[in-house]
């Protein structure tokens, strides 16, 4: 995640690169997750008005969530909102990118259609969290939705970076509805991710599937790297 | 990228530590019709079919693991293994060209490091891998990239059904790293394809329980020893995966 600036071909400058592939996950990445817990996320929620209080009984029973019952334990409202706001970002990007109307061929049509999921997935997060559901944060993509370049490079991240951190939530989901949920989503994020890949690529590089084993990533590593990008106000 | 070492280390559930509430997963999961499969695809090795008897003693010799768990993976490995000869055949036909081949043999190399992470999970556990007769699907560039699209879509549906039947933590964490490759495959051969096939169909990828994929795993003809079992053995219809 170190901030670049470069030059798309169309001459204009291109906002630092949001990559996170390159985060660290030995040592130094214990002592940042260390030092971000209880500050960035904390900080983040608040800015992003995500704390609020947490009297309101669990959502109405949608769809997928329907043995929610008894109410949604406090760390799988924390995760869903923590989704949520993941989801709001990717939404709000590929919206403004459609709107912007810069895209042309495939991208085009991926941009499209990924937005209608971003949505949907906005909308039943919302609809599980009920009142407890934090609001849309102000983003500002930082002119990425500008070129198609630069589109396709920041969905890329963001669509791996929405894979990895499902991926790390799944395990610490408590109601299995939630994780059915989670899961369902996570592939969805994972065909997003290996998609846009094969248009920037062609199957070369980046390939869609780098790996036989996808990384998680922890919410601390996530939010970080969310922050750095500057696309939350 | 030749990534054959599991990024996610599995090998350590051989010492995974049994809590107490993991003694009962066994009893909630309903075994019949998997273990009627099991055994009708020769899966079900004499051992572990003695130990499924002996509840207790299951637990212990399955490297700590729960009789569901290991049902489970050896339910992925043999997904796994069906789709890693799939591909091994269809890289040595050498019918594929352009982006299919590097997609088949990228992939090849996945489901392959599937295959060792789950037999090393598993240890004395782990089932054999059956026979498969690709029925020639391997041959031409059209057959070959509509049998993988339907493997990955079947694969990314597998392991999403079983996310909430898996009792222990790592062999989740090992699962769950597994399947969103299975999806990006999925999307990279649709993409391939281009247009009539969306890499991304939904916004909520469908799951499928053990019954529906065996199923549409018997309904191939790729593994002999599947094809020839009493119809309707393989689905009996018990909602036994919903849990």
């Amino acid at each position: 995640m170190t901030p670049q600036t470069s030059t798309d071909p169309d001459g204009r400058a291109t906002p630092p690169d949001p990559t996170i592939d390159r985060f660290d996950r030995g040592e130094a990445a214990a002592e940042a997750t260390a030092a971000l817990r209880g500050t960035t996320r904390g900080e983040l929620f608040r800015r992003a008005g995500l704390l609020v209080g947490g009297g309101a009984i669990a959502a109405g029973v949608p769809l997928a969530i329907a043995d929610a019952q008894g109410g949604l334990s406090k760390r799988d409202v924390e995760i869903l909102n923590y989704a949520l706001t993941l989801e709001y970002l990717e939404a709000a990007f590929y919206a403004e990118a459609v709107d912007r109307g810069k895209l042309h061929g495939e991208a085009q049509r991926f941009a499209s259609v990924v937005a209608q999921h971003e949505a949907a997935h906005v909308q039943a997060l919302k609809k599980v969290l009920g009142g407890k559901a934090v609001k849309a944060p102000k983003f500002d993509f930082q002119g990425t939705t500008g070129s198609q370049k630069s589109f396709l490079a920041t969905a890329q991240v963001l669509e791996d970076t929405g894979v990895s951190a499902y991926q790390g939530q799944a395990p610490r989901i408590k109601s299995d509805a939630v994780l059915a949920s989670a899961g369902s989503i996570l592939a969805v994020e994972a065909r997003h991710a290996a998609w846009v890949r094969d248009i920037i690529g062609g199957g070369g590089d980046p390939v869609p599937a780098p790996s036989a084993f996808n990384e998680p990533k922890t919410m601390d590593q996530v939010l970080a790297a969310v922050k750095k990008t500057g696309f939350l106000q | 990228m030749d990534n054959i070492t599991p990024s996610v280390d599995v090998s350590h559930l051989a010492a995974f530590d049994l809590d107490g509430a993991l003694g009962e997963a066994a009893d909630r999961i309903n075994h019949g019709t998997r273990k009627s499969f099991l055994r009708n695809a020769g899966i079900l090795g004499g051992g572990m079919a003695l130990l499924s008897l002996l509840p207790g003693v299951a637990r212990a010799a399955g490297g700590g693991l729960p009789k569901g768990d290991i049902d489970i993976l050896n339910y992925a490995l043999t997904l796994e293994y069906l789709e890693s000869s799939f591909y091994a055949e269809a890289n040595r036909q050498g019918a594929l060209s352009g982006e299919l081949a590097r997609f088949a043999k990228a992939v090849g190399q996945h489901e392959d490091a599937h295959v060792q992470a789950l037999k090393q999970t598993l240890g004395g556990k782990a089932t054999k891998k059956p026979r498969f007769d690709f029925q020639g699907t391997t041959a031409g560039k059209d057959t070959f990239a509509k049998t993988a699209m339907v493997l990955e879509d079947t694969g990314v549906k597998a392991y999403q059904g079983q996310a909430t039947n898996i009792r222990t933590p790592a062999v989740l964490k090992a699962a769950i790293s597994i399947h969103p490759v299975e999806a990006r495959h999925a999307a990279w051969i649709a993409s391939i394809m281009g247009s009539g096939s969306s890499p991304a169909p939904d916004a909520f990828n469908p799951a499928a329980d053990m019954e529906t994929v065996l199923a549409a795993v018997k309904s191939t003809g790729f593994v002999p020893a599947l094809a020839s079992a009493p119809a309707g053995d393989a689905v009996s219809g018990q909602p036994a995966m919903t849990g």
